[in-house]
């Protein structure tokens, strides 16, 4: 029962975290589930983002993804709740009063300061990835690769992603 | 204030959650409902996309609960959310399912491996084409140095990390003149979660 407070309680201020597109929570997230609280393993954190990756829908879904291998159904549901439902609400209602708000010069100041920041932490959020998932000539091959095919954007990413994946398999195997 | 019925919202919400493979994509919600159906006004979405992008929690769910709640007041934005994230989380528990109890075993390991390191190139590219559309000015890059070094290779709390440099940042951006704000290309289709 603490187990999944605790769960809950992670996610939830995580999902306050998550600025600037989901990749700026991952090193905070890794650091919570993998270091801290040991949830699952680096391994398993890189692989579950991969998989959310593939998955339609939000890529923070790597929360019910952490849930789920901590706690089964219920973890996955409760890790879910903790990191859409708050930011959903104050979506809703920031979005009301937006209109008269965007205005106003401090909101353009704090947009402007904040937007660095953001940006920090999703690079921080690649080299989370990165540390686990190469660590070989090959998958960096494959990073390199794919980082090419996704620059030439001939390629929609998810297929990029499969095709890379599939040719380090095939070389691999 | 209801512009469509809730089960027509649900039914277009799920297609573009389902559709939005590799990450939710902005864009996908664009083409739906502002080219394909007019339901939405081109600078309302804006709007919707701005406040999805500012505010913390993941920017998908996000600008499908400013959509929907636009469309239908609070059942539309519940609805959107639960109709853009339950479909997806459902597939993913199957994977993480199959994954976790071995069925991913022998070879289908290395193809995780391949996938992740496919993954990494992806957020890269992400990531560097937000930099350069987004970051301008010595005091933007150095604020994103540091928290970048200070959250990756030092595996700081991020917690801490954000106090003190959005203080940090503030201070500067108050101190000099604004730069030209890149705001027309402050979109970010790919980079959403």
């Amino acid at each position: 029962m603490a187990e999944l407070a605790l769960l809950t309680w992670t996610f939830l201020w995580l999902s306050l975290l998550c600025v600037g597109g989901g990749l700026g929570v991952i090193p905070e997230m890794e650091r919570q589930s993998v270091a801290i609280h040991g949830w699952l393993t680096a391994r398993e954190f890189v692989d579950g983002y991969t998989l959310s990756q593939l998955t339609p829908g939000p890529n923070m879904l790597i929360a019910v993804f952490v849930g789920y291998r901590a706690h089964g159904v219920l973890g996955g549901l409760l890790a879910g709740l903790a990191m859409f439902l708050p930011t959903s609400v104050l979506a809703m209602v920031v979005s009301h009063h937006w209109q008269q708000w965007r205005t106003r010069r401090w909101a353009a100041t704090a947009e402007r300061a904040l937007i660095p920041v953001g940006v920090g932490l999703m690079a921080g959020g690649v080299y989370t990835l990165a540390r686990t998932a190469i660590h070989d000539a090959p998958t960096l091959a494959l990073a390199v690769l794919t980082a090419l095919a996704v620059i030439s954007d001939r390629v929609p990413p998810v297929l990029a992603i499969l095709a890379a994946g599939t040719l380090g398999w095939l070389l691999t195997r | 204030m209801r512009r469509v019925s809730l089960l027509r919202l649900i039914a277009v919400f799920v297609w573009t959650g389902l559709s939005s493979l590799g990450g939710g994509r902005s864009a996908y919600f664009h083409d739906a409902l502002v080219r394909r159906r007019a339901w939405i006004r081109h600078d309302e979405f804006v709007q919707d996309f701005t406040v999805s992008q500012v505010l913390p929690g993941p920017n998908f769910s996000n600008l499908a609960v400013a959509l929907g709640y636009r469309l239908a007041g609070i059942p539309g934005g519940v609805w959107g959310l639960l109709a853009i994230v339950l479909p997806g989380a459902l597939i993913l528990v199957g994977a993480a399912r199959l994954y976790l109890h071995g069925a991913f075993g022998g070879s289908a390991t290395l193809l995780m491996q391949s996938l992740s390191a496919a993954v990494v190139g992806l957020v890269l590219v992400t990531t560097l084409r937000i930099v350069r559309a987004s970051l301008r000015g010595g005091r933007g890059i150095l604020v994103a140095a540091i928290t970048f070094l200070a959250v990756g290779p030092l595996r700081l709390p991020t917690v801490g990390v954000v106090l003190v440099m959005a203080a940090v940042s503030l201070a500067l951006h108050r101190a000099a003149p604004a730069p030209p704000a890149p705001r027309a290309e402050r979109g970010n289709p790919e980079g959403t979660c």
